[in-house]
């Protein structure tokens, strides 16, 4: 294996942390949130194929073609879910939709 | 595929077949009659699963007694669900074949999940039925929180999926396989398998809505269908409680799991109580109460050496049992509006005796008082933990038990108060599917409290 395990770890930690930390605070965005989960899950394709590569099978391939089909279908259900709440309040804020509380 | 994998997976493919057929002809001929068919669905795929015990290994799935055992009360759950929805969505609504085809859809991926044999389909199987729960959960159009939350419960769910993934991934990473039995086979610990571990726990504590992570719990709870509540705070939990069940296995040898479980238990039954005393809607206060009580499956998983885990699966079944029944009664005794603030249960005992009754066995048993099923759960679990050496944990879940005994009490206390003069009330008559629904979990919960031996045997026989 040319490039070695840690470093795409390493890389992989990276993006998986910028992702969450994006999801965590970019509250005014719901699109953007939703870009941010595709970073996280992108990073998770990365250490997959990198494990891939490490053990030379291709369970880890597998796992990343998986995630993809998942995060296909995550974002067309989420993307009906904008387009919902835009038309009830004309936003994409997510903070402002805080009605339920207690 | 051999003509007995075949068989042993039929259940899964009634329910795959099932959704599809009902998009289809819904597609063609709407109409109530769909639930009909979806009740049929899940109760050929629960009959299969009890008739036919055969066993079968294929590539991501086993059919164990494990599996069928969570498929029969999986699909059980979804079918008492489906009765209750019936009404409940055509009184709203709700129309259209996709409400039912989608509680089939998640009961698909619950049994997937139930019974998978390698981490990949483990996670499919957990996505796939929380995939359908942003959908139910956010279905009802007209309703003014039901979209707050689905995007609540979406943004938190595809988090927690990010989390399962990346700990599976770097279980993978670390070990070069992802099939359970390889994986417990090979007992050594390394800070990347840990590392992944942890970050499953967390993914799966979301699923259960154990503290930390369940700030989610009360607002989907409370802005959802009251029937999609009643299948998300039981099956769901159910078959992610599975899911902990299959994974558990993995990192027994690792010495800080006991830990964490210790943690997450302290945390969700303390916070989970104490939060729901001061809840004035009924279904938040179940909410606060279901994170409680999950925290009373994670001490039974503290104390699994000593017996916790048949105590755990136990629990959850009671749980199960509680949860459909008074979710079950709030939506049946909703009309419009789904009947939300204690003050509104005033008297309704008397004038809706049924179901009246049914929610009061549900919050006896929830607050774990004989003869109900919640006193025998609650004291497996006690006995395992203090079997194990867990004392100072036990004496505090025994505490804030007592306390939880307040709030729940104060529901029935309601219920059965004199009801207030001159206001009418709007309480719907109840259908027989709804009179199904409730009289199930209610008669379940009946029997476990007096003889809970059978199961108890059983749950021995099938967990290690």
């Amino acid at each position: 294996m040319i490039v070695p395990l840690e470093h795409i770890l390493v890389l992989a930690g990276l993006l998986f942390f910028l992702g969450m930390a994006g999801l965590l605070t970019w509250r005014a965005n719901m699109i953007m949130m939703l870009v941010c989960i595709e970073v996280m899950l992108n990073a998770v394709m990365l250490v997959a194929v990198g494990g891939s590569a490490r053990w030379g099978n291709a369970d880890g391939q597998l796992f990343a073609i998986f995630i993809m089909a998942l995060t296909s279908s995550e974002v067309s259900l989420a993307l009906a879910m904008v387009v919902y709440l835009h038309r009830r309040k004309r936003t994409v804020d997510t903070d402002l939709f805080s009605e339920l509380k207690g | 595929m051999t003509a007995e994998q075949l068989l042993a997976i039929m259940p899964l493919l009634i329910l795959a077949g099932g959704s599809v057929l009902l998009l289809l002809t819904g597609a063609v001929r709407p109409g109530g009659y769909l639930y009909g068919i979806a009740a049929a669905c899940a109760a050929a795929a629960l009959i299969w699963s009890i008739a036919m015990p055969a066993d079968a290994v294929m590539p991501g799935l086993a059919i164990t007694s494990f599996s069928r055992f969570f498929s029969v009360f999986l699909y059980g759950t979804g079918l008492v669900a489906l009765l209750l929805a019936w009404e409940y969505n055509c009184r709203r609504g709700i129309t259209g074949e996709e409400f039912p085809a989608t509680l089939l859809f998640a009961l698909t991926g619950m049994g997937a999940a139930c019974a998978a044999n390698n981490l990949v389909m483990l996670f499919i199987g957990l996505e796939s039925f929380t995939f359908a729960f942003y959908i139910m959960v956010a279905i009802e159009r007209r309703s003014e929180h039901g979209g707050e939350a689905g995007l609540k419960y979406l943004l938190n769910g595809t988090l927690s999926a990010a989390l399962l993934s990346m700990g599976i991934a770097l279980i993978y990473c670390s070990r070069g396989t992802l099939r359970l039995a390889e994986l417990v086979a090979m007992q050594v610990i390394d800070p990347l398998f840990i590392a992944g571990s942890c970050l499953v726990l967390l993914g799966l504590a979301f699923k259960l809505s154990l503290v930390p992570a369940h700030l989610w719990t009360p607002d989907v709870y409370q802005g959802a269908p009251a029937p999609v509540t009643a299948l998300l705070s039981t099956a769901s939990k159910a078959a992610s409680l599975a899911a902990l069940l299959l994974f558990i296995p993995l990192v027994e040898s690792w010495r800080g799991i006991h830990d964490i479980f210790w943690m997450l238990a302290l945390l969700s039954f303390v916070s989970g109580n104490l939060a729901a005393l001061l809840q004035r809607s009924i279904k938040r206060m179940l909410a606060w109460s279901s994170i409680a009580q999950m925290g009373y499956v994670a001490l039974s998983l503290v104390a699994a050496p000593s017996g916790g885990r048949p105590a755990a699966v136990f629990y959850a079944v009671m749980y199960a049992a509680a949860g459909l029944a008074t979710f079950g009664a709030v939506s049946l005794l909703s009309g419009d509006h789904d009947r939300d603030e204690l003050e509104q249960y005033r008297g309704l005992g008397y004038r809706n005796p049924a179901a009246g009754a049914a929610l009061a066995v549900a919050l006896f048993s929830l607050a774990g008082i004989p003869p109900t099923a919640g006193f025998m759960a609650k004291f497996a679990i006690f006995a395992a933990a203090l079997r194990s050496g867990e004392t100072s944990l036990a004496i505090m879940a025994i505490l804030t038990a007592l306390v939880a005994v307040f709030f729940y009490l104060r529901v029935v206390v309601t219920l059965y108060m004199k009801s207030p003069e001159g206001q009418p009330d709007h309480a719907p008559p109840l259908s027989v599917a709804g009179m199904t629904a409730l009289a199930i979990p209610t008669l379940t919960t009946l029997f476990l409290g007096i003889y809970p031996q059978p199961l108890l045997e059983l749950l021995k026989r099938i967990l290690p």
